[in-house]
């Protein structure tokens, strides 16, 4: 009972809950990474640094020539805009009771039909660029409306069909694109035209040269207008309560198949658009028989950033610094760089914790107030 | 027509007793989604036995082989009990802890797999080589015409999941502690009016779930990759997941489930042989059982049972 108490006075009542929970996660998270790389013979500290710096949130003791810190800023940044976009999709999925893991699926095919469509034409950028954002859309809603078409008329747990359709969608495209697009030197398919690229390239700010990852304010702009529509919209409540509680949605004539639907469309069209950012703009090319690794990463922000829009910018921040300033934290303490999803997945353990944490306080709450 | 029986064979028994794990898990009323995780930290464990200790035994020895699937089965049981630890004493939603157990396993063994490697060994390798276990053609039974060919080039490992299937089968419908497992998933209330432990009953069930998934992981490891590395991880938990859905969470229609996956990979693989297609088109013929899966479920999902208390966290105090 004491523990719980002094538990409840550190954590507070629910508004702070939402901040103080998932900062609880990561310092968690960061404990037993910590002790992993002590166990190893590593200084943690050394480590959590170099990530920072890697990331180009801390500056390196020294560059390459024509680079700088607003380099690896700007590449992280880069990485950060389909980041955003796969949490969303996650978010809203879930706001609807569902969970899309396919979103990795979702963007390959997205990232695979603009590359082709878009990509190799030679179309100017101003047609070219908001054509990729449309195909990508498309092309995640058809996929993940297919996943909402199982789920709600033929009664498939979405989990496992998504996974069925990642593995479908990864070898389908990779035999096209060793069979048609393959570029024979780096064995990916080959580079899209720079026209068509969503990340513009080699530019140059002060003496440095770097990427300028504009569509990272669609993405923000994109989590603010989500954040709107689950909140203040009829469409977005209709949503949540089927999330909630299918069966007081069919007392209040809302079709739980209908929003089932619509929620794996709309978290569909975001995973696509996840997509382009990702194979369109932070890469140029798609590498056959992989996905990527952005679609599990997501929900790990999704439920860092407490299914909230908002919190999903922060979240997804600190997931791509992780992942981003790995290389350079491995090449400085010459360890293998998986540890980054390894500590990323210790911080979705802890989150998905978190759920436990708020019911005992809760009752905890009732029995001394 | 001989090899697709073999293969088909060596493919759908591991992935069998997978299934059955997930079927001792969900009749308890735990989802288990960790499947896929739970098979790789298994075959993670049994490797890292191999790759420590195998030095010691005599060369070409199968001794090691069989601590492998002892600490397969260890291993897999023990990192279900974090599934357990989560679903059943936490309180988490169970489709998340499953995929977090998953992206945890896969993280952990990718990891720890290069740093020993690296480390340890001296190699930088994401994988331990293993091996394939030898095979053997069973006296007689073999030398019947067609149906002999499902007792030409065993694995060893095929047999002991038979018997385990077979015991688990039992387990699961013979005795007071499979009517107590499968009460919990369907009305828990019942069990904890009886006087046993829900909670209990429950972590067992996910950690004999585990220990099942590893051995079906390690088998794989012996036989299809022939080491352990993150290659282990191509859907195979899910596919089983598919398996026991389409098996009605029974165990004998989850045994046809298998034979059917298995026989679609197997038969795709020697169609694509027999057409002569190009090696990229292989690509196209690894799509097979997870179309097959698909199109099953489409079929078969509306009208199965699932456990009425699946999923469901049970609370006492709730009606």
């Amino acid at each position: 009972m004491k523990i719980k108490r002094l538990l409840r006075s550190i954590i507070g009542g629910e508004k702070r809950q939402a901040f103080i929970i998932p900062l609880l996660a990561i310092f968690c998270s960061l404990v037993v990474s910590a002790l992993l790389l002590l166990s190893m013979g590593r200084n943690p500290f050394v480590a959590f640094q170099s990530i920072l710096a890697g990331a180009g949130v801390l500056a390196k003791p020294n560059y390459a020539g024509g680079r700088g810190m607003v380099t690896d800023i700007m590449m992280t940044l880069a990485a950060l805009t389909p980041m955003i976009f796969a949490s969303l999709a996650v978010t809203v999925a879930f706001k609807g009771g569902l969970f899309n893991i396919g979103i990795s699926g979702q963007m390959l095919f997205s990232g695979f039909l603009a590359t082709i469509l878009v990509g190799y034409s030679d179309l100017p950028s101003y047609v070219a660029i908001p054509l990729v954002l449309i195909v990508g859309a498309v092309a995640g809603a058809l996929v993940g409306g297919l996943i909402g078409i199982l789920k709600s008329k033929f009664n498939i747990n979405e989990v496992v069909s998504s996974i069925m359709l990642n593995y479908i969608i990864m070898y389908v495209i990779s035999f096209f694109i060793l069979t048609r697009y393959v570029d024979s030197i780096t064995r990916n398919s080959s580079a899209i035209n720079a026209s068509a690229r969503l990340v513009f390239q080699n530019f140059m700010i002060g003496p440095y040269r770097a990427v300028l990852p504009v569509f990272i304010i669609l993405a923000i702009g994109a989590a603010i207008a989500i954040k709107f529509f689950l909140d203040r919209t009829r469409m977005g409540f209709d949503l949540r309560t089927v999330g909630l509680n299918t069966q007081a949605a069919r007392y209040l004539g809302i079709s739980p198949q209908l929003n089932i639907m619509f929620a794996m469309t709309f978290s569909g069209a975001l995973a696509g658009i996840a997509g382009v950012m990702h194979y369109l703009g932070y890469n140029d090319m798609i590498p056959p028989g992989s996905l990527s690794s952005i679609g599990f990463d997501a929900i790990a922000v999704a439920l860092l950033g407490n299914l909230n829009p908002i919190g999903t910018i922060f979240a997804a921040a600190l997931i791509t610094v992780i992942s981003q300033g790995t290389t350079y934290m491995s090449s400085v303490l010459d360890i293998q760089r998986e540890i980054a999803q390894v500590i990323t997945g210790l911080i979705l353990l802890f989150s998905a914790c978190g759920a436990f944490l708020r019911q005992l306080l809760s009752r905890t709450g009732e029995r001394t107030e | 027509m001989d090899t697709v029986f073999i293969d088909g064979l060596s493919y759908g028994i591991p992935l069998l007793c997978i299934a059955i794990g997930g079927i001792y898990s969900e009749r308890s009323g735990i989802i288990n989604l960790a499947l896929e995780g739970l098979l790789g930290m298994g075959a993670f464990t049994g490797s890292l036995f191999v790759a420590f200790f195998g030095g010691f035994f005599v060369q070409h020895s199968s001794v090691p082989m069989y601590f492998a699937f002892l600490f397969a089965m260890i291993g897999g049981a023990l990192f279900a009990m974090l599934h357990g630890l989560l679903c059943v004493k936490l309180k988490a939603n169970q489709v998340i802890s499953g995929v977090v157990i998953n992206i945890l396993a896969i993280a952990f063994t990718g990891f720890f797999t290069r740093q020993l490697n690296s480390q340890v060994f001296g190699q930088p390798s994401d994988r331990i080589n293993l091996g394939v276990s030898v095979r053997f053609d069973i006296p007689f039974l073999s030398d019947i015409p067609i149906i002999g060919a499902a007792f030409q080039r065993v694995y060893p490992f095929q047999l002991v999941i038979i018997a385990v299937v077979v015991l688990s089968w039992y387990l699961l419908y013979k005795t007071r502690f499979g009517m107590r497992l499968r009460a919990c998933g369907d009305n828990p209330h019942a069990v904890d009016g009886a006087g046993i432990s829900v909670a209990k009953t429950r972590f067992v069930a996910v950690m004999i779930s585990g220990a099942l998934a590893g051995l079906g992981g390690m088998s794989y490891a012996y036989s299809i990759a022939a080491s352990f590395s993150p290659g282990i991880y191509m859907g195979t938990g899910y596919l089983a997941i598919a398996a026991l859905i389409f098996g009605n969470w029974r165990i004998m229609p989850t045994v046809a489930a298998c034979m059917l996956f298995g026989f679609a990979r197997s038969g795709g693989q020697r169609l694509s042989h027999l057409l002569e297609l190009p090696a990229s088109y292989s690509d196209l013929i690894f799509t097979l059982p997870y179309v097959v899966t698909l199109l099953v479920l489409i079929f078969f999902s509306k009208s199965n049972k699932a456990p009425r208390a699946l999923g469901e966290i049970y609370d006492k105090g709730k009606r």
